[in-house]
């Protein structure tokens, strides 16, 4: 039987496989050539969810019975409730809406930053 | 940062340790990164395909090693042994996927066996290193992952037992069970 010497010179000798060819690459191509991806890994995750929550919502509204002639009337109760039926309330909307656009657009300069000595 | 790291000297010229590697890629340097994996790339895949038996799988699973590990490596301990740290993660992921594989067929543990053996390959295993790698592979898998961290590891019983997260008087019993088995296959 081998004796223990022998088991462990056999065992440094014995080769390593060499790994396939493209491994290294592969690795290489996995680490650090692997593109950036624009988006974070939580947003891509919110964006599914979200997507999914509406195709579910969706679907849920659709396939209600009547569902046409009830979106319409949920539409129509909504504008009404928000007042939005008046032209009063659509011009302010207007003058309010148009008021903030042109305010963002103002370059308004910046306070002498006062320099310590 | 780029700009500052094509202005250096070729990271494979150096002689460098395995610390400064793992700095370098850090700040940047892709080469670096790519020597490290040059040093390891093949006692990894070795580890992979001793463990899991099936050489594309053991691919999968070096890659996936090495991937895990660059995704880590800011947490990697300073003074700690690239070499452990990158066989235990190749090592869990062998882990999954034999769990993996059992789960699939309800088999224990199911130990893929390679393509059933050419000519060529008959007449290549007459040869005594080739004996000793079939008598690796039939040990059971707690032996064989032990006796192949042995191979690559050298005598480093705590770097094994690192690796295999096992108590070191356990790791001891294995290698000790594991070269019985392997002396009575290379008797007989």
């Amino acid at each position: 039987m081998m004796d223990d010497d022998a088991l462990d010179r056999a065992l440094s000798a014995l080769p390593l496989e060499e790994p396939p060819a493209g491994l290294h690459g592969r690795i290489m191509a996995a680490t650090v050539f692997r593109p950036q991806t624009v988006t974070l890994g939580w947003e891509v995750w919110l964006i599914v969810t979200l997507a999914a929550a509406a195709g579910w919502l969706s679907w849920m509204v659709l396939s209600a019975p009547h569902a046409s002639e009830r979106l319409t009337d949920l539409i129509a109760r909504l504008v009404d409730a928000g007042g939005l039926g008046s032209v009063n309330t659509l011009v302010w909307l207007a003058v309010g809406i148009s008021a903030a656009w042109w305010l963002s657009q103002l370059t308004i300069p910046a306070r002498r930053r006062i320099e310590s000595p | 940062m780029a700009a500052a790291a094509a202005m250096e000297p070729p990271i494979a010229a150096a002689v460098v340790d395995d610390q400064e590697l793992i700095a370098a890629t850090l700040a940047g340097r892709s080469d670096a990164f790519g020597e490290l994996v040059g040093r390891y790339e093949r006692a990894v895949y070795n580890l992979a395909v001793r463990t899991l038996r099936d050489r594309t799988e053991a691919e999968d699973a070096a890659q996936e090693a090495f991937f895990k590990a660059y995704r880590a490596l800011h947490t990697f301990r300073p003074g700690a042994k690239f070499s452990t740290w990158i066989f235990t993660i190749c090592y869990r992921g062998c882990c999954d996927r034999l769990a993996k594989r059992k789960r699939l067929s309800g088999d224990e543990l199911p130990d893929r066996a390679d393509p059933a053996p050419g000519p060529a390959l008959l007449a290549e295993r007459k040869d005594d290193a080739e004996r000793l790698r079939r008598a690796i592979d039939e040990l059971p898998e707690k032996y064989r992952t032990v006796i192949t961290l042995y191979h690559l590891q050298g005598k480093q019983y705590e770097e094994i037992a690192t690796v295999l997260n096992l108590p070191l008087g356990t790791v001891k019993t294995h290698l000790f069970r594991a070269k019985e088995l392997l002396r009575k296959a290379l008797t007989t």
